[in-house]
């Protein structure tokens, strides 16, 4: 009896056993095929009703139930969550997820970098050109930001809505503490070294930047390029010249400069810009820091509430006034100060998502209608990317309205101007070289002509479209 | 623990035990070159094979989980691949050459060595000294002992922005060297040697308590008798640690020396979370190389050949290790 029972037991673990092992050993796809790729859902549900799932890295929570509040007010049934993935582990995530069958159904792509690259998970994405020719027009490029819909788009097909366009090359200040200590805003070397001597003896720091570590110093080394020659990064981007061109190495040296003449805080290759170099500005420690449009947002009363909040500083600390300034001539050539842009990021729809139609309904209204790219730009987050919107700054609570408001409206403004790419077109491993090169000079383990041949030496072996 | 854990092979040689192959109470204890292979159990074949059903689900789950990893592993690393796009290029070794001709990784393993010299080396002496003292009759034994042990629980994403202020320009250890009267605008985390010295110590903060406890508890089966004659012969405390609680616990500093070796070509969350690898890479391991070129980078063939890469160290490392205590066992048997 014992016998046969244990007969039967071992029967039943082998047969579990192979339940197990035929479920976990499905083959992957043959040759080099190595299980990417879109099935689009044949059905794709309810165009109006259902629920959806977004993933992003951007907007910060609370601006993103705003977005979504504003949908539903338009489509109340269709339930959108959104999970928003830190910087660092979004590209991780999104990986085995969108590989998965059940991934989200609205994920964000960055047209470049190292975030949700497009090159890498375009091909999860549906094809948005026949929804968006529908809701927009045959000439729907026209009414989008040009330079996003080529970005984020292959094949003649485009793979994510443009929702997002992102300015840098200016830099923010601390508009009480230069009042304070009555300090000019600088315009050139001289007075960026004299403004921070004034600060540094009130104990305070200066221009405060994490070098190295998530590339933020390559905005400002683009800007001390421009300063010495408009337009010479761009053609070092692109290949046209060489990075050991002695301008460029001039733009090492005056960065280095920067830290020497203690304008730079000290320690900036081991510094973070998020969160150390964010929380002491937004704190009031320093008064200087080189951010994008991006960082319009803590003009608003509510999302620097909010950061200040996640930060951890009391609810009653002084909120700052932050304003938007010229990057100085640091050069002493007379370059005006000018921003570089790009298509930041877009609304994907997952080819297998089970509500492919819902999905595409939410990623179409947050980049494609009046309504949602109004909803954005008034979050003063991200630029509108749909011709004609601008943020209705009357509608938004501003810090200190009669300091900021002009100012963000001129910051705006140049950004919708601005023509020069920013990173778009530096895939990760040129980008990475860069910043490994700021981060060589300013911690000293390179001179800069050392820093510039390491440069070129990436460029060559990375070629574009390798 | 057990004896065997805590380095029951050290106390054979160092502390009384029977070696190998000796007969207590009449049977035989261990194994030697002469111990006679068990008989083949009688019957036909799937009588000798009635075990099997009992381990092949832990089987197919190891085999299915780990290895079937390790081997995938292995193919993506022939692939230039970004990990999503649904076609990869075959590269052959080309991840591997890479490898090869890769200055970031040789700095890697080089930090990897030096990283695992140096926390080795400290947390022995730290947890054979803490675990020394603890043992001797001391006032609040437990306190100290669970103040010792505490960093070991505790998630290094949560110590990591303490420590990230701690060595700070503005931060703790400059204003105690500055209340001191020494230089305190030291950009710790910006220099690379000091930079890694922090990564290091956060290390030997975190695992010194789980070095202090096997010590302990290998200490705890030495033999008292032997402590006792000591002292009596007139042996000092430090002559005591020399000659009988130092080889005695020999078997827990190898494996406490397996152990570090492994987790240090495994070093990712430290450096990652403090340094993130720099400045310049002077704090890159092989974790966080790993890390950077399948994720950032998004060159995930190349990141499967460095740890198919790590794993072969890891791998190597234990058996030299291994190896090198059998042999030193033998040698004092």
């Amino acid at each position: 009896m014992l016998r046969r029972r244990a007969r039967i037991a071992q029967g039943i673990a082998l047969a579990i056993t192979s339940v197990v092992a035929l479920a976990g050993c499905g083959a992957p796809g043959s040759g080099s095929d190595t299980g990417g790729g879109t099935t689009t859902a044949t059905d794709g549900g309810s165009a109006t009703s259902g629920s959806i799932q977004w993933w992003s890295w951007t907007p910060d929570n609370d601006l993103a139930e705003r977005e979504i509040a504003a949908f539903n007010q338009q489509y109340p049934d269709i339930k959108v969550t959104y999970k928003k993935v830190p910087n660092a582990d979004y590209t991780a995530v999104l990986r085995p997820a969108l590989a998965s069958d059940s991934g989200p159904d609205v994920f964000t792509m960055a047209a470049a970098g190292t975030v949700g690259p497009f090159d890498v998970f375009s091909s999860y994405a549906a094809d948005l050109t026949p929804k968006v020719s529908e809701l927009l027009g045959a000439d729907w490029k026209s009414k989008v930001y040009g330079a996003g819909v080529t970005s984020f788009s292959k094949d003649d097909q485009l793979k994510a809505m443009p929702w997002a366009k992102v300015a840098a090359g200016n830099m923010w200040i601390n508009r009480g503490l230069f009042d304070k200590y009555d300090v000019k805003v600088p315009t050139n070397l001289a007075e960026w070294r004299q403004a921070c001597d004034t600060f540094r003896s009130n104990g305070l720091g200066c221009f405060k930047e994490g070098i190295g570590a998530s590339g933020f110093d390559v905005d400002t080394f683009h800007s001390i390029v421009n300063s010495i020659e408009p337009g010479l990064y761009q053609q070092a981007a692109t290949d046209k010249i060489k990075w050991t061109d002695p301008r460029l190495v001039q733009a090492w040296s005056t960065f280095a400069q920067l830290q020497s003449d203690k304008i730079l805080d000290a320690g900036g290759v081991g510094v973070q810009q998020y969160p150390d170099v964010n929380n002491a500005f937004l704190s009031g420690k320093v008064p200087m820091v080189q951010m994008g449009s991006w960082y319009s947002q803590y003009a608003t009363v509510n999302s620097l509430t909010a950061a200040l909040q996640g930060a951890g500083v009391p609810a009653d600390t002084p909120k700052v006034t932050i304003a938007p300034v010229a990057f100085p001539d640091v050069a002493g050539k007379g370059n005006p100060s000018t921003l570089f842009a790009d298509p930041d990021a877009a609304q994907a729809v997952n080819a297998k998502s089970k509500s492919l139609n819902a999905a595409t309904t939410f990623a179409l209204w947050l980049g494609g209608t009046t309504q949602g790219q109004q909803t954005v730009a008034n979050n003063v987050d991200s630029l509108p990317t749909l011709a004609g919107v601008a943020p209705a700054w009357s509608d938004i609570a501003l810090v200190d309205q009669q300091v900021q408001e002009p100012l963000l409206k001129d910051l705006y403004a140049k950004a919708a101007d601005a023509t020069e790419p920013r990173s778009n077109n530096l895939p990760a491993a040129r980008f990475q070289a860069i910043s490994d090169a700021n981060q060589a000079v300013l911690g000293g383990s390179k001179t800069p002509e050392e820093a510039a041949a390491d440069v070129q030496s990436a460029f060559d072996a990375n070629p574009v479209g390798s | 623990m057990t004896r065997a854990a805590t380095g029951g092979s050290a106390l054979a040689a160092g502390a009384g035990l029977p070696p190998s192959g000796v007969t207590v109470g009449g049977a035989e204890v261990g194994l030697s070159a002469e111990t006679p292979a068990p008989p083949r159990p009688a019957g036909p074949w799937y009588r000798q094979m009635a075990g099997l059903p009992w381990i092949l689900p832990a089987l197919v789950v190891s085999v299915g989980v780990l290895y079937y990893c390790i081997g995938y592993t292995g193919f993506i690393s022939t692939l230039k691949w970004d990990g999503a796009s649904p076609q990869a290029d075959r590269v052959g070794a080309g991840n591997y050459v890479r490898m090869v001709n890769d200055p970031i990784f040789w700095r890697a393993l080089q930090h990897t060595a030096v990283f695992f010299l140096v926390t080795f080396a400290v947390q022995v002496l730290l947890g054979m000294t803490f675990a020394v003292i603890l043992h001797s009759q001391v006032r609040l034994r437990v306190l100290y002992k669970v103040l010792v042990f505490v960093p070991v629980v505790i998630a290094p994403a949560t110590t990591a922005p303490v420590f990230r202020q701690v060595y700070a320009p503005d931060g703790q250890l400059n204003a105690v060297l500055g209340f001191l009267g020494l230089p305190d605008t030291n950009a710790w985390l910006a220099n690379g040697t000091t930079a890694m010295l922090v990564v290091m110590t956060v290390q030997i903060w975190q695992s010194t308590g789980i070095n202090f406890v096997l010590y302990y508890a290998a200490m705890s089966q030495i033999d008292t008798e032997i402590l006792e004659a000591a002292r009596l012969d007139g042996a000092s405390n430090l002559r005591v640690v020399g000659s009988i609680i130092w080889p005695g616990v020999r078997g827990t500093t190898l494996a406490i020396a397996i152990l570090t070796a492994i987790g240090s070509l495994k070093t990712f969350d430290i450096p990652f979370l403090i340094t993130t690898g720099g400045p310049s890479y002077s704090t890159e391991f092989l974790g966080t190389q790993i890390y950077r070129v399948s994720v950032a980078l998004s060159q995930v063939g190349y990141g499967a050949a460095l740890s198919i890469v790590l794993l072969v160290l890891a791998l190597l490392m234990a058996v030299a290790l291994n190896l090198a205590g059998k042999e030193r066992g033998a040698s004092r048997a």
